[in-house]
């Protein structure tokens, strides 16, 4: 089985990537990390204006039988949330780069960005 | 081979199966001329109100859409779901045991008694020094015995903050440390599926309140080292936590006490057959050594001058059940225990060890690790095991518990108990066979004989619907 | 001897044992000898009807009391049926619903029983049951410490509470680091007064009961909510459905929780065993302790039950779960539901109602007795009131013992009395007593 790994991202090794585009930066869970989880049925995520930190846990995925944490690639602050995971949490499923994005933040410190992983490497990663 | 064509009601002009009271009977009264003055009453009050034979119907079509331990064989790992004696329903519904808890001691000396007397039972069991019969439940039980072992090591200067739990243990086990206020330190298994000693001793620390162990484990496997795991848990300082989840497998062969455990709890609606209900109630005593039984639970029974009385012990945790317990549930337990004795209880132990090894023989999955006591961990292999239990429905048995010990690919644990004959033992064999043989496709469609079909738990946990009012909102 | 409940023969054994490969049953135990258990229990085996003598003689000790007593634990007549159908052994003898497809009778009365609950407390979800009221309290407890908008670490609780209930709290609170204190009470119910002082920011759930544990109704349930909400905190009630079917609703009052004793529909008088009931609101669903039954579909498209919600259980979030309860009190809970339905909403109601006038009637009676004054609280009663008696109050219930009756002495010259399934005679016969033993 092969998963959907956008060369445009920057990935973590606990399976959340990061996109920066201009002004913002986006933060969702991959492809591989929504198909080991199954239907997801429950994302709980922090509001507008919470602090993150890189490497700690900023929210929790579930589905049916099983709890994930969800990791902060880089220290920020959130700007944004995507409300529609609150009903929709499918979309993390169906669409996870796009869609089914989570955060959206400011950066602390653009130097972490350097420490996460390229797209080849978390490809070798899950392979 | 045999197929199973659970009793179904269907309205064939609807979307459901038997309609809910609310649908067949509600009815809405208003609060007029009570004794009570309006502003402390409220205006209505809208419940079913279905005539008796309505609602003898509607709970009889109920229970035909329910399987229980009389209904087949019921082998679900780590859940000892053996036969429930009659008799011992009779003895908990007799009149002299429904009294009240606040009367005085000299007027319930039966109960104080029948309470002494199963204390005394237990302990022997177990190979404790006394038992407390006041946990509700064998949750409750793990939050007992581990608010005891706090309340020791804090009488002794002593603040711990971590509690070691191997990773194949029951959920309870983390959550009750957690509970209690203990971080949780998970050790992992070693590759014969028991403690890693090196593990422990990496783990292990001045820190360390309590192991919380099972034994056999929930592989089924004996703790074949355990004399040096206590020695090491309590040359730390720690305490050693036994989960009695697995007691069935060793009445009469060995016991948590003199394995070196200095707290356990009982299941009794596990080892001492009474029914589980549906979900409970359970009761779960809780027997300590003698260093312990100061901290045990308020009250407790003891006998003087010839009469049972209640006592609070001297650094006792306080309560854990607002009254003394699962009263009923502990009245059926000790019924049970009378009923066997010593011979009985060991034999009700060996077959069910013997049941489990001659199961594992007659199927076609491949068990990883033994040797096992009253359950075994098969691996369902390239089948996933959920749809595997789905496919057994369909023959009349209840399946293994799944997916668990995540230590085993695909787990089917599977505890078939003493209470299974040969012969039904070969039908649920038949039935592991069957399913092993089917394929995925049919699988994943299954089951397709039992009341409901396979019931979608995503949409269930994406838009719950927790009441009948929450589903007439939604239409 | 063997268990009489394994049912192999010799023969059978013997086909078992040669299929494992082994020669006898001793052999499959995998024990040290070190840690073998080679001696007796010394636990003499007595048959089927030997334990039935031993039970019968050891529970025939206790005294023929005609009981009038409640503070928490209440007898109210239960009906055949309920015990006839809630025997049969589809549901008695059946486990947890984890496989829902072969277990929708029990799944479909426990939703039931929820929405039972819905309805008379007006809050939004129900689990399937605690195991007492008291550790419902404490669950309540520690479920103000995921909430949100909850930041304080302060249980408050009133200071007439019952002591067991109290502990139970304590030792809940504990794990959490809570702090439990306690606000005074006025004339058997809340001083709201004296509420409004005691109560700050660091209070993270303040709770309160009607009736009271000395059977008053209380009159400000709102005040207490607003006061709750006031202060950030969470408003625990605790009741029970009985008194629900008339009181006040709780969610009219501003009741985040609602916990309590529902064993009093459908056990009757079991020694204190109970029922926890577990309501609260929508917006606390994902924070609840316990089991939950929702409604989904089957493959074939038609309504179906399953438990749901599991991730918040221990079997599946471990040290992070809401709460350790795996095993809890269903079966009694469908027994409830099955005498809430035997009764209906009038029948309910009704038996409500005779809880308030029995209490006023027995009052007004003990009181024309001299050295008796009944009741001592003003306001309206429930099932149970105080009275206050001239002479030693545990006297006076030592001296009622040896009449057969029973009632709870609370202080120096305080008895409690409790009026639910009792006769007329009963009634009469204690009146009778309390006059004679009082002169």
């Amino acid at each position: 089985m092969s998963f959907d790994v956008p060369d445009d991202l920057r990935y973590l090794e606990s399976h959340e990537w990061l996109r920066t585009e201009s002004e913002t930066t986006r933060i969702g869970i991959t492809d591989f990390a929504q198909d080991e989880l199954g239907d997801v049925v429950f994302v709980e995520l922090p509001a507008a204006g919470d602090e993150l930190t890189a490497g700690e846990a900023f929210g929790v995925v579930e589905s049916i039988k099983a709890v994930s944490d969800i990791y902060a690639p880089v220290s920020g602050t959130v700007t944004a949330v995507n409300e529609a995971l609150f009903d929709q949490p499918e979309l993390i499923n169906e669409d996870p780069f796009e869609e089914g994005w989570m955060l959206e933040a400011e950066l602390a410190d653009e130097g972490e960005l350097d420490e996460l992983l390229d797209a080849d490497a978390y490809r070798d990663q899950i392979e | 081979m045999t197929t199973y064509d659970q009793a179904s009601w269907k309205d064939e002009d609807d979307d459901r199966h038997e309609p809910l009271l609310s649908e067949k009977a509600n009815e809405r009264v208003a609060i007029e001329d009570s004794p009570l003055p309006d502003d402390l009453t409220r205006d209505s009050l809208e419940l079913p109100a279905p005539a008796e034979p309505a609602l003898a119907r509607h709970y009889t079509r109920l229970s035909q859409m329910n399987y229980g331990v009389e209904s087949g064989p019921f082998p679900l790992g780590s859940c000892t779901m053996k036969y429930n004696p009659s008799f011992t329903e009779d003895i908990a519904a007799r009149p002299e045991a429904a009294v009240h808890p606040d009367r005085p001691d000299r007027t319930v000396q039966g109960t104080l008694g029948l309470c002494h007397r199963l204390q005394d039972y237990l302990g022997r069991i177990g190979g404790m020094d006394a038992v407390t019969l006041q946990p509700p439940a064998g949750a409750a039980g793990e939050f007992t015995g581990i608010q005891i072992a706090n309340a020791y090591h804090q009488h002794n200067g002593d603040d711990r903050s971590e509690v070691l739990i191997p990773d194949s243990a029951h959920g309870t086990n983390f959550a009750t440390a957690a509970m209690a206020g203990y971080s949780v330190v998970e050790l992992p298994s070693g590759d014969d599926g028991r403690v890693d000693i090196d593990a422990l001793e990496a783990a292990i620390s001045e820190e360390t309140a309590a192991l919380m162990l099972t034994n056999p484990n929930t592989l089924g496997l004996f703790e074949r080292d355990i004399e040096r795991i206590a020695d090491i848990v309590h040359d730390a300082g720690g305490l050693l936590y036994y989960d009695g989840a697995n007691l069935n497998a060793l009445l009469g062969q060995a016991r948590p006490g003199d394995m070196g455990f200095d707290v356990m709890h009982y299941n009794v609606h596990k080892t001492f057959a009474t029914p589980h209900g549906g979900g409970g109630p359970g009761a779960g005593p809780v027997g300590v050594t003698e260093a312990l039984a100061p901290f045990l639970p308020d009250p407790h029974v003891r006998q003087r001058n010839g009469e049972y009385e209640y006592y609070r012990p001297d650094h006792s945790i306080g309560k854990v059940h607002g009254y003394y317990g699962n009263w009923p549930v502990l009245v059926k337990a000790f019924a049970y225990i009378t009923r066997l004795g010593d011979a009985g209880l060991a034999d009700a132990s060996a077959k069910a060890v013997l049941n489990a090894n001659y199961l594992a023989t007659q199927i076609p999955y491949e068990v990883p690790f033994g040797p096992f006591h009253h359950e075994f961990v098969a691996s369902a292999g390239e089948q996933d095991a959920a749809d595997v239990a789905k496919g057994m429905l369909d023959h009349g048995v209840h399946p293994p518990t799944t997916k668990w010990p995540e230590t085993v690919d695909e787990a089917l644990m599977t505890e078939p108990t003493e209470g299974e004959s040969l012969r039904s033992l070969d039908q649920l064999a038949a039935a592991f066979e069957a399913v092993h043989d089917e394929d995925d496709g049919t699988l994943a469609a299954a089951p397709t004989r039992t009341a409901a079909s396979r019931i979608d738990q995503v949409r269930a946990a994406r838009s719950p619907r927790l009441s009948w009012q929450a589903l007439d909102s939604d239409q | 001897m063997t268990s009489p409940y394994a049912p192999h023969t010799d023969a059978e054994t013997e086909t078992m044992l040669s299929a494992v490969g082994v020669n006898e049953i001793d052999a499959l135990f995998d024990v040290p000898d070190a840690v073998a258990f080679d001696a007796e229990f010394g636990i003499p085996a007595h048959g089927e009807r030997g334990a039935r003598r031993e039970a019968a003689e050891l529970l025939g000790q206790n005294a023929d009391l005609t009981e009038f007593l409640g503070r928490g634990h209440y007898t109210h007549y239960v009906p055949s049926v309920v015990d006839d159908l809630a025997s049969r052994s589809e549901f008695l003898t059946s486990y947890t619903q984890y496989q829902p497809e072969v277990a929708q009778g029990f799944l479909q009365a426990l939703f039931e029983y929820q929405s039972m609950l819905v309805e008379l407390t007006g809050l939004d979800v129900a689990n399937c049951s605690m195991y007492d009221e008291a550790t419902a309290l404490g669950e309540a407890a520690t479920l103000s410490q995921r909430v949100r908008s909850v930041s304080g670490e302060t249980i408050l609780v009133p200071d007439h509470l019952r002591d067991g209930k109290r502990a139970v709290l304590e030792n809940y609170a504990d794990g959490p680091g809570l702090s439990v204190k306690s606000y005074p009470m006025a004339d058997g119910r809340v001083d709201i007064a004296a509420l409004a002082e005691t109560i700050d920011d660091d209070v993270a759930l303040v709770y309160a009961e009607t009736p009271t544990v000395r059977g008053v109704i209380e009159e400000c349930l709102a005040d207490i909510g607003v006061l709750a909400d006031d202060n950030d905190a969470l408003f625990c009630l605790g009741s029970d459905p009985i008194a629900l079917a008339l009181l006040e609703r709780p969610a009219d009052v501003g009741a985040d929780v609602v916990v309590g004793d529902a064993a009093s529909l459908g056990m009757g008088t079991a020694y204190g065993f109970g029922l926890g009931m577990f309501v609260t609101r929508e917006e606390y669903l994902r924070q609840v302790p316990g089991r939950l039954v929702g409604a989904s579909e089957d493959n074939d498209g038609r309504r179906a039950y399953t438990l749901t919600l599991q991730t918040r259980e221990q079997h599946i979030r471990k040290e992070r779960a809401t709460s350790n309860i795996c095993t809890n009190q269903a079966w009694v809970a469908l027994r409830a539901a099955m005498h809430a339905a035997w009764l209906g909403p009038d029948g309910l109601v009704d038996l409500a109602e005779d809880c308030v006038t029995r209490a006023n009637d027995l009052a007004a009676r003990l009181d024309e007795i001299a050295g008796v004054q009944a009741p001592v609280h003003s306001g309206h009663h429930f099932r149970e009131f105080v009275a206050h008696t001239d002479q030693p109050a545990p006297a006076i219930v030592d001296d009622l013992t040896a009449e057969g009756y029973a009632i709870h002495a609370i202080d120096d010259h305080l008895i409690q009395i409790s009026t639910t399934e009792v006769t007329a005679e009963a009634v009469d016969g204690l009146v009778g007593a309390i006059a004679e033993v009082t002169k």
